[in-house]
């Protein structure tokens, strides 16, 4: 119970102190009160506003990330199998993995407009990157002796692919993927300040705007939630699909 | 003769899309504004080079990750280390750290900008709070693996706190610090690229959203070819530094 205590005590001292500061007036006006965040959520909520931005949101995210997911998973392994796609996007992708994809949002912006599809565009060029990388990595730690196994025992192409490439491949895969969930909510939040009139990213910005810094914070807070429990349904799903492959390490004893 | 053969199969890609572009945008089979004709690129990029405009921009990007990703590694490495051998700190601040490092933080830029102000100081602290997680994290489990038996080994034979931690601790975690390190790094680049994008008048984020707001399509790749740039080299450099720190395991780092 102590334990636990501790655990809580850091973030649970942070509220109070941000409170009490707030309330006698010791802080500037744009930091709001972890009470008046709590309003602006239940009106917000009440008002259907949250719902509507949340939405959006969501369908932006969960699009991208899907579409650049499957590309990135897709053209990772293709280049892991062969050699020549591996030189083809070699130098290009190492070239511009660095480079924010946001940097090409402009250039988006000017080519599909303000709507969903320019957010839905950069969150998918986002996930490709590191999903693809990931991908790469995973399909050359397939080890061949178990490749040579399945072949000798009479497994084709197909039934090689299915049941060894991609089963040894996933928990590398799995982690190119949990980055690029990351990266999903980091690029369509900018993208959403930068160039938005719907969408959580826009609520916030609008909200800073007309000086209602307790919206402005409740949907920095509802943003970060969701980031937050993808990440965890990412693991869930995680667990569930390396099943077999998590017992025995300590991550399967749990 | 194999050398050459290897870069070639490994940088052909680039001039050859580089062809197709100019291709393409001879034949006009893409938007001028879209994708400009690259030798436009090539001319702005030099261009803004020798008038000094990218250098100038690049050195306020630079200075702000840079900055930001030093003190991150100062603070996170410290953190990692005090997580790792005291029971006591680890409770405290385990769930800041685990718990925090899912939630996309971004979208606390704009609390950062009005409690730091719009320009340098707020990039500097963002790239910190960005860069800490994954070299607080990195160093925690560097630190965290260190085989019991190698400290006992140490210490029978007579060596004190600091000679263990010295001598043995921080050897051993030193790989697993710089994997954290060099995650840390490209994310420093990015992030400080994206908040001078949301709002700034200097860096290379400014750079790219300015040319677009005035219409130089040309002028946002060279800004992103400017980054690109600069992300490569960093990484070489890192890759460099790392195996010259942790010579007796050295890696050929990828190019990514």
């Amino acid at each position: 119970m102590s334990r636990f205590l501790r655990h809580v005590a850091l973030p649970v001292a942070t509220l109070i102190l941000w409170e009490l500061l707030g309330r006698t007036g010791h802080l500037p006006d744009f930091l709001s009160t972890p009470s008046g965040i709590g309003a602006a959520l239940a009106e917000i909520a009440a008002s259907g506003e949250l719902a509507r931005h949340l939405g959006i949101s969501l369908l932006r995210a969960v699009s991208g990330f899907a579409i650049g997911a499957a590309a990135g998973v897709l053209f990772g392994l293709a280049a892991g199998i062969s050699a020549p796609v591996r030189n083809f996007f070699d130098a290009p992708v190492s070239l511009l993995y660095p480079v924010p994809k946001i940097a090409f949002y402009p250039i988006i912006l000017l080519w599909l407009g303000l709507g969903d599809l320019s957010k839905i565009v950069v969150v998918a060029v986002s996930v490709w990157f590191p999903v693809f990388i990931a991908a790469i990595e995973a399909s050359r730690a397939v080890q061949l002796q178990l490749v040579w196994a399945a072949q000798s025992m009479g497994a084709g192409r197909g039934i090689v692919f299915r049941r060894v490439v991609l089963p040894a491949a996933l928990p590398q895969l799995f982690a190119g993927l949990r980055v690029g969930l990351a990266l999903a909510f980091v690029s369509l939040f900018a993208a959403e300040l930068i160039g938005a009139n719907t969408g959580l990213g826009y609520l916030v910005a609008d909200g800073e705007q007309n000086l209602r810094f307790d919206i402005m914070f409740a949907g920095i807070v509802v943003f970060g939630v969701i980031g937050f429990l993808a990440d965890r349904l990412l693991l869930v799903v995680r667990r569930r699909m390396l099943r077999g492959q998590l017992i025995g390490t300590a991550e399967g004893a749990f | 003769m194999a050398a050459a053969r290897r870069l070639i199969a490994r940088w052909y890609s680039v001039p050859l899309l580089l062809a197709l572009w100019q291709a393409a945008s001879l034949a006009g089979l893409v938007s001028p504004r879209l994708l400009p004709d690259p030798r436009l690129v090539a001319q702005t990029f030099w261009a803004d080079l020798m008038n000094g405009t990218l250098v100038h921009h690049a050195e306020f990007s630079i200075m702000r990750a840079l900055l930001g990703y030093a003190a991150a590694t100062v603070v996170g490495t410290a953190i990692g280390l005090v997580m790792a051998r005291s029971r006591l700190a680890r409770d405290f601040v385990e769930p800041v750290f685990f718990f925090g490092y899912p939630i996309p933080k971004i979208a606390l830029f704009p609390v950062f900008a009005f409690v730091f102000g719009f320009g340098t100081p707020s990039k500097i602290a963002f790239v910190f709070l960005e860069c800490l997680y994954p070299i607080a994290i990195a160093t925690y489990f560097g630190f965290a693996q260190v085989p019991e038996r190698h400290i006992w080994a140490a210490q029978s034979m007579g060596a004190g706190r600091s000679t263990v931690l010295w001598r043995v601790m921080i050897p051993a975690a030193l790989p697993a610090i710089f994997s954290g390190l060099r995650i840390a790094l490209p994310i420093a680049i990015v992030v400080v690229i994206i908040t001078e994008m949301i709002g700034d008048t200097t860096g290379l984020g400014f750079y790219i959203t300015n040319a677009a707001v005035s219409f130089k399509y040309p002028g946002v790749y060279a800004g992103i070819a400017a980054v690109a740039i600069l992300g490569f080299a960093f990484d070489r450099a890192f890759a460099l530094l790392r195996n010259r720190v942790i010579h007796w395991e050295r890696q050929h780092l990828a190019l990514y």
